[in-house]
């Protein structure tokens, strides 16, 4: 550690092995939650270092304290030395502090030159260069080996190529510690290969590098040191060289796989759903049946085409060809009406976007879906709102102070206990789950596991869609894995192993080079 | 992670009264004030006249409070009322029985308001947009019709009626609470007004939650219709006349007092109390200012430094909690 004078002119040419950044009793408490418990970790010049851990383990609020985009509860960060409050963006940005994240944050309407240089734009006398811009940004893109014009519009780039410019813009910022969130979940291989010939080139020129990735493989290709986190807390930091994937895996959660994955077979009972052939946007001729008392899981990356499907069945978007079957009865789901009448109900992907009105009552979100139930004539029964709401809350022991609390102001976990009791208070036949623990922590994790047997003993049939697989492998009965929109294959209950069914969701071989996922 | 002890409900619904309180006192202030200040504030003439200057704001701000709580705008009310009384004054010089007339001109508001519902529904396009166009062509519509003059209303009985009281209190104010106590149980006890909230929210997570959406807004459009065209028949009840440039800029007035009644432009905050009582403030201080000899202009800057304070505390207590 030892403290130079801050260097005017941000390049970065720190001698490698030295701490760049250092986290001392770090610490951030949400209302309702601890999110990062005290960490002490020091990063060192010149170093890729991967963090891992599950959803919810705390990586995402590691970052956004790192970046300033959050301010910390409590704790130091020593950069090169000295304290940094890291209270905005734009004093990481300065610091040389910069993030690619997962989700592309860019302008999708500029060029991708205009992009590069957002904030910075090169200008003479008020008026943009932009002939010179775009010719730089093109130096940029050719000389880090991206085969990418730097002229177009970026939304007409695949996602994986936007995510390429979000990594190159990140470069040119006199940056000194570059993280990466997840920066492969949309990539095709050959992107995350010149993504990665990136990475290594921006270490030798001393910059250190936060690699954050659910992809063991990744860490091992890439990393010097890895950091385990899990349920907010840093379980340990090993040297890539000296560590293994099971042992990593065992840091990250700390319990046998059959103490989280509650999971009881039940015999399958008649037919609930059958799709044939079914196709619509974003994925085609896709047939699967889904029976009472069973559990079919839908395993692939991000962007696979399995929340299409289930959105289609759903009535949210409309079927192309093929046919739905509903209890042996050809059916047509025009609404979202259509399907809850039959009963099928959809705890979405997204709960801040698709699940959940954060800026009404707890018990307003939990009875949206049954207010004609609890209303008699025009008027809505009070007594039986508050007891509905009541109900639910006591049941799946929602953390909140009351029903009227906003659904903001709960934790992750918690809100996902309402995307999902607001279907338990209407009841259904066919559950369908889309990512029902992202960001939901370990033990709620199990009570929702738990309660996909209570609804399968009752009766009904579950559709569970997720990305990790660990979690589709255990509850699944019938496990289908998508590729780009096409279901690729089917396995029974614990009869193909996770390598197998990985390779059949990346499918790397044959993949066209260039294509998008 | 156990079952918390449900203590006694606070927080929301009683913010809520208690703005609704902070309002009234407010308006409760000004009137002593004003009662102090001036000689001629607290005569009854005066208080009837006040009275019946906010009442026709009052009910526009409620139907427009329906369309901002769905997370939308409503632009064109001042052009409907307008439009309204061209349309109410011709048919009761055509011959057209006085209730019928109110009826066919209750239905152009709904229309209107289907209408506004399809151009968002249907068309996609955004509410300032489509309520924007609305309220330019209505005005053109209704000139065209009249040849750009004033239509007369030959029925005393018709014009009594805005003139008249009963019990002492204005008729004009008692089409406020006509309109308030079924918007207020709409609002706030059927189901209908929680879709109205849960669109506002996030129309999404209501679509999939089993709202119909598109029923939702076309509900929100057709109630602010219905509730301009009903002022327009007051309008044109109280001046006697059906004029297509009357009720100019009442639009903002309307969107002022929901706003200041706390209604969040952002939808999904709002009730049917806040609106009325932000009109009646607008209404007062517009009458004071008038006996206090204020310059009319000065009535204009007032208004705007008042909706700037008010909904400055509003967001500070919002976020403070």
């Amino acid at each position: 550690m030892t403290s130079t004078a801050q260097e005017l002119h941000p390049a970065p040419t720190l001698e490698p092995g030295r701490t760049i950044l250092e986290l001392k009793g770090l610490e951030k408490r949400y209302p309702g939650t601890h999110a990062l418990k005290p960490i002490d970790l020091a990063f060192k010049a010149s170093e890729i270092h991967a963090i891992v851990g599950e959803n919810g383990a705390g990586k995402s609020t590691l970052i956004k304290l790192l970046t300033g985009v959050m301010p910390r509860t409590s704790g130091d960060v020593i950069w090169e030395g000295k304290p940094a409050a890291l209270a905005t963006p734009h004093e990481a940005m300065a610091l040389g502090i910069n993030a690619v994240h997962q989700e592309v944050v860019l302008c999708r309407h500029l060029t991708v030159a205009a992009n590069m240089f957002l904030g910075e734009e090169d200008s003479r006398f008020g008026i943009l260069q932009q002939r010179a811009m775009v010719r730089e940004a093109q130096k940029i893109i050719d000389d880090l080996g991206f085969d990418l014009p730097a002229h177009v519009v970026l939304g007409d780039l695949t996602i994986g190529q936007q995510q390429l410019i979000a990594a190159a813009r990140a470069t040119v910022r006199g940056t000194k510690f570059l993280i990466f969130d997840e920066p492969t979940a949309y990539l095709t291989r050959k992107e995350a290969d010149q993504l990665f010939t990136l990475i290594r080139r921006l270490k030798g020129e001393g910059v250190t590098i936060i690699y954050i990735s659910h992809r063991m493989e990744e860490v091992f290709e890439l990393a010097d040191r890895v950091s385990v986190l899990r349920d907010g807390t840093l379980v340990g930091t090993r040297n890539i060289a000296e560590t293994n994937d099971a042992e990593l895996v065992k840091m990250m959660i700390n319990r046998s796989i059959e103490q989280v994955y509650h999971k009881e077979h039940f015999t399958p009972g008649a037919t609930l759903l059958e799709a044939r052939n079914l196709s619509g946007k974003g994925f085609e001729n896709v047939s699967m049946t889904v029976r009472a008392g069973e559990i079919v899981g839908l395993y692939g990356l991000i962007g696979a085409g399995r929340s299409e499907f289930v959105t289609t069945l759903y009535g949210r978007h409309r079927k192309s060809a093929g046919q739905i079957l509903w209890e042996g009865k050809q059916v047509q789901v025009n609404s979202e009406h259509d399907a809850i009448k039959l009963g099928m109900a959809l705890a979405p992907e997204s709960r801040r976007d698709q699940g959940l009105c954060l800026n009404l009552p707890v018990g307003l979100n939990l009875n949206l879906p049954i207010y004609k139930r609890i209303s008699s004539n025009l008027l809505i029964s009070s007594a039986q709102e508050k007891a509905e709401a009541d109900r639910q809350i006591a049941n799946l022991r929602i953390k909140t102070p009351t029903r009227n609390a906003l659904a903001s102001s709960l934790s992750g976990g918690n809100q996902q206990k309402i995307v999902i009791g607001k279907w338990l208070a209407h009841g259904a036949k066919l559950f369908i789950f889309d990512e029902p623990t992202v960001g939901v922590d370990v033990g709620t994790k199990a009570e929702i596991y738990r309660l996909f047997s209570a609804l399968l003993s009752n009766g009904a049939g579950i559709i569970l869609i997720s990305s990790y697989l660990p979690e589709v492998y255990e509850l699944a009965d019938t496990l289908h894995v998508f590729r780009r929109g096409k279901l690729v294959a089917t396995h029974g209950f614990h009869t193909a192993d996770h390598e197998e069914i990985l390779t059949q969701a990346l499918a790397e071989k044959q993949e066209k080079p260039g294509g998008q996922i | 992670m156990s079952t918390e002890a449900i203590p006694a409900e606070r927080p929301k619904r009683n913010y809520n009264a208690l703005f609704g309180l902070t309002l009234l006192a407010l308006l409760v202030l000004l009137w002593v004030i004003l009662s102090v200040a001036t000689p001629s504030f607290a005569s009854a003439n005066n208080i009837s006249n006040l009275l019946r200057q906010g009442s026709m704001i009052a009910i526009l701000a409620v139907g427009q409070t329906f369309v901002i709580i769905t997370g939308g705008i409503d632009l064109s009310v001042g052009a409907v009322v307008g439009f309204a009384t061209v349309i109410v004054a011709m048919l009761i010089n055509a011959g057209v029985p006085i209730y019928l007339a109110i009826l066919i001109t209750l239905l152009v508001g709904v229309a209107i308001g289907m209408f506004h519902g399809f151009g968002i529904v249907k068309m996609g396009l955004p509410p300032f947009i489509i309520t924007l166009a609305t309220l330019t062509s209505l005005r053109g519509i209704g000139l065209l019709m009249t040849n750009g003059n004033s239509i007369s209303i030959n029925n005393d009985a018709f014009q009594l009626f805005s003139r008249s009281s009963f019990l002492g209190v204005p008729n004009l104010f008692w089409m406020v609470i006509l309109v308030g106590i079924p918007a207020y149980i709409f609002l706030h006890h059927s189901r209908w007004g929680r879709y109205l909230f849960s669109v506002g929210s996030n129309a999404e997570a209501s679509r999939l939650s089993g709202v119909n959406v598109q029923r939702t807004i076309y509900m929100a459009y057709t109630l602010s219709g219905l509730c301009a065209a009903f002022v327009g028949v007051l309008l044109a009840s109280r001046i006697g006349i059906g004029n297509p440039t009357q009720a100019e800029g009442w639009e903002l007035q309307a969107i002022a007092s929901s706003v200041i009644g706390g209604t969040s432009l952002f939808g999904a905050v709002g009730s049917v109390h806040g609106p009325l009582l932000g009109a009646f403030i607008l209404a007062t201080i517009n009458n004071g200012a008038n006996l206090l000899n204020v310059n009319a202009f000065w009535q204009r800057i007032i208004t705007g430094v008042l909706i700037i304070v008010i909904v400055y505390f509003d967001g500070l207590r919002r976020r403070g909690k």
